[in-house]
């Protein structure tokens, strides 16, 4: 009886962990993706402002496009992370940023401040700046 | 008159060469994590740097002897194997890292792919080490160099709080992700005390023929040098933690801390960035090419100086030649300088005992420092130093993989 009680113990403990550890790598997830939503809206503020140029932008727009893909590929590179329901949010989210950079990319090309400006309301993942 | 002049040379060069790759991506990811926090890990590194430059440039003006040259002789080539293949290694991975970051510059500037700049950088680095002698190296890209104090006046202009300034300055433990702390802790430390700087300024004492007599100049530059230096590094950390910070931004590429300097330079941020990044690492690359031709040279015995005709130092030259190939060959396969970079500083901690250590009998022996040895202070110092670079070898590694990203 002991014994049982023992292993049960002994599966919550590990349950538990599992979760934690899941629980943790969603966290940094979220905060890459966070981050470079973040990104994404203060290159494009600064190019609309003409603080910097649209050799910058671009470049610096593909760069944050390259990154969002590679922590999308790493979000999805498990079965478990994607049957979770805020992982699967979170690769829809990524996704839909992926989207909007590359036509923010296009719409600095074509030097369209005001369709860039409109995308930029429609960010999907941007954290609350702090004070 | 002479040794004044080498003096305020010696130290506006330290504060325009100190900033490159390591220091700004360690600081840029330090400031936009953890807010001034690690300001205190700049401050312990910085004086870790300048303790052992002095002592390197001692051993150099005293014994007319470099670190490699001196270890080699007193330990014998047996024990001089491995930080000489532990400093190879470092120097051509932090050389790629190095003219990555001169190409990332001219990325942000002109919007062409940093891959192509590699072989157009490894030219311009060879032939101004073929053509130009120490002085050029050493006090032409550290005046150039001063264009990092950008970094200073930007974290100026934000107006940080002092007293939260004082209190970066004093070792805390993070609230949130504390492994990532102190990975980039020890991060910070790699990227400072970076073994190529330790041999290059032993050379260059003896390039420049410093005399016994003016080890207080030695003395000077090392400390005064190293702490304006680092009063760049700190402007990094300082600038990003005020910037990207509040804005959440987490610093995974050269393009995201170049935004750093957009509300105090407007338009002419980027630019300036650029310049910072590029220029820093530049200077950087030409020492660490240099400094891979003095340590092979100076193992083996081969003559060598960037001072000397390139005929009458031809092993030398080839050595630096070898090490620039082998450093853009790697850039070429393919290569994220930020990772890269990041590589670098942790096996440059776990290198770190073996360029310590030797430190503490090298200053003891009147062979090379005469009556210049290290009293107490000195020793204490480099025991605990060799102690603690010790506990940072074995926890480096475990740190690079739970914290490195």
């Amino acid at each position: 009886m002991r014994q049982l009680a023992m292993a049960l113990e002994l599966a919550a403990v590990l349950l538990c962990s599992g979760c934690s550890r899941q629980d943790a790598r969603l966290e940094a997830h979220k905060k890459s993706l966070e981050s470079l939503g973040a990104t994404t809206k203060v290159i494009a503020e600064a190019w609309l402002s003409g603080d910097v140029s649209g050799t910058y932008t671009r470049t610096a727009l593909e760069q944050t496009f390259y990154l969002v893909e590679q922590e999308r590929a790493r979000l999805a590179s498990t079965p478990e992370m994607l049957q979770d329901r805020r992982g699967a949010t979170l690769s829809q989210d990524a996704e839909q940023l992926s989207r909007l950079i590359a036509s923010m990319i296009g719409d600095v090309d074509t030097a369209n401040g005001d369709a860039a400006r409109q995308r930029l309301a429609s960010l999907p993942i941007v954290p609350q700046e702090q004070p | 008159m002479s040794a004044i002049v080498d003096l305020v040379l010696g130290v506006v060069t330290s504060i325009g060469g100190f900033v490159e790759v390591g220091s700004i991506s360690t600081s840029a990811q330090a400031g936009s994590e953890f807010g001034f926090q690690l300001l205190w890990a700049v401050a312990a590194a910085t004086i870790m740097l300048a303790m052992l430059v002095e002592m390197s440039g001692r051993l150099a003006a005293v014994g007319k002897q470099s670190v490699a040259g001196a270890v080699r002789e007193r330990f014998g080539i047996h024990f001089q194997a491995v930080p000489l293949v532990a400093e190879l290694v470092i120097d051509v991975l932090l050389l790629t890292a190095e003219i990555g970051g001169v190409a990332i510059a001219l990325k942000l500037l002109t919007g062409i792919a940093f891959q192509w700049w590699l072989i157009p950088i490894g030219l311009v680095v060879w032939l101004v080490l073929w053509f130009s002698g120490f002085a050029i190296v050493e006090y032409g890209i550290g005046m150039l160099g001063l264009v990092t104090l950008a970094f200073v006046v930007a974290a100026w202009k934000l107006g940080p709080d002092t007293s939260d300034l004082a209190k970066g300055l004093v070792p805390t433990m993070a609230d949130h992700d504390i492994t990532r702390y102190a990975f980039l802790a020890v991060s910070i430390m790699g990227a400072t005390v970076s073994p190529y700087l330790v041999n290059f300024y032993s050379s260059g004492t003896i390039e420049e023929k410093m005399k016994e007599q003016e080890l207080w100049v030695n003395r000077t530059t090392a400390y005064l040098g190293t702490a304006f230096g680092s009063i760049v590094a700190m402007g990094v950390l300082v600038t990003s933690a005020m910037v990207l910070e509040p804005r959440n931004i987490l610093v995974d590429s050269y393009e995201q801390a170049a935004l750093m300097f957009v509300p105090t330079f407007g338009r002419w941020a980027i630019g300036l960035f650029a310049l910072c990044l590029g220029i820093g690492c530049l200077g950087a690359a030409l020492e660490i090419t240099l400094n891979a031709g003095y340590v092979l040279a100076q193992v083996f015995g081969w003559e060598w100086g960037a001072n000397k005709p390139r005929r009458d130092a031809a092993r030398f030259t080839t050595a630096f030649t070898f090490i620039l190939l082998m450093a853009l060959a790697i850039g070429l396969i393919g290569f994220d300088p930020l990772k890269l970079t990041m590589i670098c500083v942790a096996l440059t901690v776990v290198a770190m005992p073996f360029i310590v250590l030797p430190f503490l009998v090298l200053m003891n022996d009147k062979r090379y420092v005469k009556e210049h040895t290290s009293g107490p202070i000195g020793n204490g110092f480099l025991a605990a130093l060799t102690i603690f670079a010790g506990f940072l070898a074995l926890i480096v590694v475990p740190l690079e993989i739970i914290g490195g990203s």
